[in-house]
Order: C-alpha cells, then sequence, then structure tokens
C-alpha cells in the first residue's frame, strides 16, 4: 500500500444460504441480507454512499437484473455500480472506490439463486457458440478436465477420499451451509458425487470503510487466463497463481503466514489446486492439504453451497468470521491473516485473491 | 489522489450489424486504436475493464471473455444496462485514482445486431408479473415521458423534430454513425409514428460496435494529447417508474438521478455555471424528447425554459451544442453508447474530433442514462486537470 492509500476495513457482514424458499423472493433475500450485514456495521444507511454489486442477469432469469435487484441491495439515490462479475472482483473494485476517496462507506453484495435457474445451460452459454456450446460442455466438464489434467501431471490422489469426507464434514459443521435441499450436478470423469458443489440459493453482503474496525483489507491481487480453454495449462491454476503472489505480496507476508484460505472452486479438485496456487500447498500436493490442513477451506468450499456470482464473497465472508473469531463452530483457532479467492467465466478464466488480518 | 487523463480513444464505426466480424475482432479493433492513439502497446496496460451489457442481445453469455487480451492482467465486466459504458470508465478511473494501476484499457461492445428483436429483449428488464405483458419497451417508455412532457411544460411535436434533424445533420459529419440520414423537421414529423407522440426519425437505430478507451494516471500523460476527467459521478434512482411519476420536485421527467450525479460531477470539476462552461455536450438520449429532458437536470435552463431553449440553439450560438457526433439518434449500440458520449467529448476536447470538431472545446460533459432512466452518470472532461 501506498502511503496516500487509505486502508479499507470491513464492517458488517452477513450471508443467507437456502435453497428453494418460495416464501422470500430474490429481493427479499438480498434486502435482508444487505440489512443484517448494515446493522452488523453498527453504522446507519444514511452513512453509506455507494454500492457495489456482483450479479449475472442470466442467473437472475432477467435483463439489466440490477434495475430490481439493486434498490434492494440499499442503491437508491446512491452511486451504485453492477458488476456481471464474481463477488470477489466487485470487491476489489468497491476497495479501489473507498481508496480513491470516490466513497467513504460501501455497501458490497452478489447472490445467485441455483433454486430458479438452470445452472447447467446457463454455464454451457458462456463457451463459443460455433466451437465449444455445441459439445454441450459446460463448467463441469471443464473441471472433470482439469482433474485429469493435474492428475497427469503427478497430482497426489492417495488422500482423495479423505479429502472429500473432511470436506463434507465441514460443510455439515458450518452453521452457515445450507443444510436443507440444493441439488447436486451430474460429474463427469473422474469426478464423482462427493466432489461436486452443491448448488443452492446464496446472498452475500458487507459494508466496508476506511475507518478501522477488526479486519482490514491486507491485499489485492487480481489476474486473467486466456478464453480457449486449450490455450490454458488446466492442471494449474496459472491466473490465481498470480493474483494470489499479487496479494501476498501486497500485504507483504508468505502464504506459510496464513491462518486460513478460503479457495472459490467448484470441485473438490479445484478447491486443491487452488490451495497449491495459492502457495500453502506444493504441487501435486493440492488434496493432501485439503484432507489435512485446518487451513484449507474450514467452511467447506462448494460443498457448503455454491452459486456463481456470489462465491467470492460468500469465501471472503468466511474468512471475516474466521478473523474476528466468530466463526463459530468451524472456528480455526487465533486466525490472524486469511485469504480468500474468487473466480469467474469461463471455467476460472478470471481470478481475484484478497487478503485480509486481523487488526 | 491521482487525477486521470483519456490519452487514447478507439471505435469501430456503428452498423446495424457487422455479419463479418466476430465480438472478439470488434473488441480488438477498438482497443487496437485507442492504444494506438495513445501510443501504448498491451503491456504498458495494467487493468481492463469491460463493459457489456444484457447477455441476451448478443445470444452469447459473457461474450466480453472471448476479446481477453493482456493475458493476466486483471479484467473485470460492468454491466449497467445504458451506462455500462460510463460504469466502465468510471472503474477504470477508480484504479488509477487508488494507485492500483498507472494505465487501464476499457471497452464496451454491443452486438445486438445478433438478436432477432431487440425490443423483445429489453422488454425483460421489465418485472415479469406486472409489467412484462404489458407493451411496455424501451420505445413505449419514452413516449411516456415525452406526452408528459408535452402536458407539464409546453412542448410540441416540433420541438422534437428540431432536436431530432439537428442530430441527424451532425451524424453526417460523422463517418463512425450508423445513420446519415439527410432530414428536416418536417421529415421527422412525416415519419410513421412508433408510439405517439415518438415518430420513427426521433427514435435511436439499433446498432452495433464497440469503442474503447485509453486511461492513464498523470504520471504517463507526458507529450500526449490528453482529455482530463474533471468530473465523474453515478446515481441511481427507483425501480419502479410509477414511485417516480408523482415524487413531488423529481417526477418522471425531472431526472433525478441525472441532476444528482451532475451536480456532483459538476462540484468536482468546478463548473457552476455549466451553460456558459461547457461548450459541448454529449447526450445519452435515445430519443429526441429525451434531449429536452436532460437539459433542465443538467443545469442548462430551467424546466418551464424547455421548449424556448430548444428553440434559441437554432440562433444563440452561445449556447453549448448538443451531440455534435449526432448522438444516440445517429448510433446507438446500447452498451457502448455512454463510453461513446466520453469518447466523442474526449475527442472535442483533444481537437481531434474531425468534421465533426466544434471550435474552442476546453470543456465537455458527457451523459449516460440506462435501465428505464434509473441509472445515471456524468462525466466532465476538460483540456486542463483539476488544480
Amino acid at each position: 500500500m501506498t502511503d496516500k492509500r487509505p486502508a479499507v476495513y470491513i464492517e458488517g457482514i452477513a450471508v443467507d444460504i437456502g435453497w428453494a424458499d418460495a416464501t422470500r423472493s430474490l429481493t427479499e433475500m438480498i434486502f435482508s441480507t444487505t440489512r443484517r450485514a448494515i446493522d452488523e456495521g453498527k453504522k446507519s444507511l444514511d452513512t453509506i454512499d455507494s454500492v457495489v454489486l456482483a450479479a449475472h442477469d442470466m442467473v437472475d432469469g432477467r435483463s439489466l437484473s440490477s434495475m430490481v435487484t439493486g434498490p434492494a441491495a440499499g442503491s437508491y439515490l446512491r452511486d451504485e455500480t453492477r458488476y456481471s462479475d464474481d463477488g470477489a472482483a466487485a470487491f476489489a473494485a468497491a476497495v479501489t472506490r473507498i481508496e480513491a476517496k470516490e466513497s467513504t462507506r460501501s455497501i458490497v453484495a452478489a447472490w445467485g439463486r441455483a433454486s430458479e435457474h438452470d445452472v447447467e445451460a446457463v454455464a454451457r452459454a458462456t463457451f463459443d457458440p460455433f466451437f465449444a456450446s455445441p459439445f454441450g460442455i459446460d463448467e463441469l466438464q471443464v473441471a472433470a478436465m482439469r482433474a485429469q489434467a493435474w492428475m497427469r501431471m503427478g497430482g497426489d490422489v492417495a488422500a482423495r477420499a479423505e479429502a472429500g469426507q473432511r470436506r463434507i464434514a465441514a460443510a455439515r459443521a458450518n452453521p452457515r451451509a445450507l443444510k436443507v435441499g440444493g441439488r447436486h450436478p451430474v460429474a463427469s470423469y473422474p469426478l464423482n458425487e462427493a466432489d461436486m458443489p452443491r448448488w443452492a440459493d446464496i446472498a452475500v453482503s458487507l459494508t466496508i470503510s476506511a475507518e478501522p474496525s477488526a479486519v482490514r483489507v491486507a491485499g489485492i491481487g487480481q489476474s486473467s487466463e486466456p478464453y480457449w480453454i486449450g490455450d490454458r495449462k488446466l492442471g494449474r491454476l496459472a491466473g490465481l497463481e498470480q493474483a494470489a503472489q499479487r496479494a501476498l505480496s501486497e500485504a507483504g507476508f508468505g502464504p506459510e503466514q496464513l491462518d486460513v484460505v478460503e479457495i472459490d472452486g467448484l470441485t473438490l479438485f479445484d478447491e486443491a489446486i487452488g490451495m497449491e496456487a495459492v502457495g500453502i500447498a506444493q504441487r501435486g500436493g493440492g488434496m493432501r492439504s485439503m484432507a489435512t490442513d485446518p487451513r484449507s477451506n474450514p467452511s467447506g468450499g462448494a460443498a457448503a453451497g455454491y452459486c456463481a456470482p456470489a462465491m467470492g464473497l460468500a469465501r471472503i465472508v468466511e474468512a471475516v468470521m474466521q478473523l474476528q473469531g466468530q466463526a463459530g463452530t468451524i472456528q480455526v483457532p487465533r486466525a490472524r491473516r486469511a485469504l480468500a479467492t474468487g473466480s469467474c467465466v469461463v471455467a476460472a478464466q478470471t481470478h481475484t485473491a484478497i487478503v485480509l488480518e486481523a487488526t | 489522489m491521482s487525477q486521470v487523463a483519456i490519452v487514447g480513444v478507439g471505435q469501430t464505426p456503428y452498423r446495424r450489424s457487422h455479419p463479418e466480424k466476430s465480438s472478439r475482432e470488434l473488441i480488438w479493433w477498438a482497443a487496437k486504436e485507442a492504444l494506438n492513439d495513445a501510443g501504448l502497446g498491451i503491456d504498458a496496460i495494467d487493468v481492463i475493464i469491460a463493459g457489456v451489457a444484457p447477455d441476451a442481445l448478443a445470444g452469447e453469455v459473457s461474450v466480453e471473455r472471448s476479446g481477453m487480451m493482456g493475458i493476466g492482467k486483471p479484467f473485470i465486466r460492468v454491466n449497467t444496462g445504458g451506462v455500462t459504458g460510463s460504469s466502465a470508465v468510471f472503474a477504470g478511473a477508480s484504479y488509477i485514482k487508488a494507485g492500483r494501476a498507472k494505465a487501464v484499457l476499457v471497452f464496451a461492445l454491443e452486438r445486438m445486431g445478433q438478436a432477432s428483436s431487440s425490443q423483445q429483449v429489453f422488454n425483460t428488464i421489465f418485472d415479469p408479473v406486472y409489467e412484462k405483458d404489458f407493451p411496455l419497451t424501451t420505445i413505449t417508455m419514452a413516449a411516456l415521458r415525452a406526452s408528459m412532457l408535452m402536458r407539464l411544460y409546453g412542448y410540441a411535436p416540433r420541438h422534437w423534430a428540431e432536436i431530432a434533424a439537428r442530430n441527424a445533420q451532425a451524424a453526417r459529419k460523422n463517418p463512425l454513425a450508423h445513420l446519415h440520414n439527410d432530414i428536416t423537421p418536417e421529415d421527422v414529423l412525416k415519419s410513421p409514428l412508433l408510439a405517439w407522440p415518438i415518430h420513427r426519425y426521433e427514435a435511436c437505430p439499433m446498432s452495433e460496435g464497440a469503442c474503447a478507451l485509453v486511461l492513464v494516471d498523470k504520471s504517463l500523460v507526458g507529450n500526449r494529447k490528453p482529455a482530463w476527467i474533471q468530473g465523474a459521478a453515478s446515481t441511481s434512482d427507483s425501480y419502479a417508474m410509477g414511485d417516480r411519476i408523482r415524487r413531488k420536485g423529481a417526477t418522471l421527467v425531472d431526472l433525478l438521478s441525472l441532476s444528482m450525479s451532475a451536480k456532483r460531477a459538476y462540484a468536482e470539476a468546478g463548473v457552476t455555471k455549466p451553460v456558459k462552461e461547457i461548450r459541448v455536450a454529449e447526450l445519452y438520449s435515445a430519443f429526441s424528447s429525451a434531449e429536452a429532458m436532460a437539459y433542465p437536470a443538467l443545469g442548462f435552463c430551467e424546466s418551464a425554459d424547455g421548449p424556448r431553449f430548444v428553440e434559441a440553439q437554432a440562433t444563440d450560438k452561445s449556447l453549448p451544442v448538443f451531440n455534435p457526433s449526432g448522438g444516440p439518434q445517429g448510433a446507438n449500440p446500447v452498451s457502448a453508447t455512454a463510453m461513446v458520449r466520453i469518447a466523442e467529448a474526449a475527442l472535442q476536447v483533444r481537437q481531434m474530433a474531425g468534421a465533426r470538431q466544434v471550435d474552442g472545446v476546453e470543456r465537455a460533459v458527457a451523459t449516460g442514462q440506462g435501465g428505464a432512466t434509473q441509472f445515471s452518470t456524468v462525466c466532465v472532461v476538460g483540456n486542463k486537470p483539476n488544480t
């Protein structure tokens, strides 16, 4: 951080994970989550001057969906912008606005309701309409190819079963995770059901400002990978590696000093490869990390509930709770430093890494 | 905080469709022009901000990803409807002002020529239960406002026609414009009614194309020709238009979100008398009545004086020049239109607007409007940085 750039702190946080709740509309879900985040931050709505959203029209089921969802997240007569990108990317953009002194306090919110859209169909539509989409490929199939590539590159799968069990146990223990309902998508070889995400309805909100609070943003890193899947080294997440290095460099500490790492990965394999990319596991050792390292996705990751584009922000909220000592049954003792990530289409083409530190 | 300058502008021609070009090619076309104008290569760019609005118009979700360039750089997509282009510029400026980037490439792409019916897509921006089944589209929505302006302030069809004909003539000087129609106010009034009181020639076309800008920190300006971003602001209003029809002091046609943005942007830029201090206004007004609606919100006249302000434009050369590019009535690539406004304002300030150049432009304003005028942005650019 430069001297001129103010530090940014996280104030209130809230996450809501459920499934097909017919008693609440999407806007009601967004409103109640945002309201909780504002209340928890203990600053009045009047002190908030900007709103930064991550939401996708195809997920929300209508064009320019932020017209109706934005006001539920507090945008009325405020400076609002919406990213059709992952929640962590929107978080990074919101932080830059505070750093640029364009805003003093901001709401950052992201959501997705998997029970109300065809997740696989939307994922298929992100691929090239001539050369990829006709194969029926979606992001989960790319995850399966990534798992195979990783194994071919020497990835150690000996701990796979143990990692899968720990991941599901963590999700069961997580008080914020999806408990009832949800949907497991069909697994493509070599993935199996235990590796898969659990589609859920998710809304996440938080408030940030330059006023000191219990958790500060210590570093931000963002990166991107080529559009064509064939142009990527699938067994690695090179973009995430670069994003994490940038964030840690800015924070001024190494991955070994992290107490918690919350990776946004679609499957167990993606999460394991993510642990390698951010540097808390050796190359090929990500699955072992997922099985044994208490720092690796204590929330249960995608098994706790998944719906793009909310996941990067959900990972940030889980990391903040750890640093606040408020993570409940999944609390990592004495957590002081955390890294949370978010990735976005097409099949993890863009990446954001956020380093957080308890003050 | 750092000051931000626009030093590169790139635009494709705007056409009904570009069947011979992929989305990737359109993005790269505009980006390459902007980088060439700036004298920078992609390696000098720190962050890329993409702007694409409804995916349904392109028929491809997250189509901007196909235009990925500068692999390894931060790449983020903005989607704020009609203000997508300006929101992308503002996001890029934030990265520079925060000290996280020295140079940012922003681009916006519109591929609505791929949609079988853009109005059907736009109908899906409205509430699926209470509004969608009405014939509510961007055209009928504008007609509702135009009739309100007539009732409240005495506008007549002739006023809309004068504005439309002026924009059409301006577009003829802009080789990038989609339409180059030689039309008079009489032609406008004789053109078919789309939705009373709006005639076909008062409406924007459906255009495809891409626009890109290179934004840099003051330290990188050097001997490049800059347009400084002197003020920028964005404001969101309520979703339901019904909530705004009778809102005291800020009705549907008062454009509260635009006036709030203008106040903030002007304050940042040090503009106190916009009609005197702004030489060119590039307005996101898809219909000529919408342009008239923006004048008072931007401080150019009082609402009640709107009709006379339109009439005075023909004779009073001291007034700002509106839409010398032809504005959205010359080309409306929706996702990109608000960025095009900033691009055209920047070209004017940089004295690089070619046949459409207005003499003596030191400061220009560009607006963005989207989501049934729910979202409004104002950007003031000038040939000097703020002091």
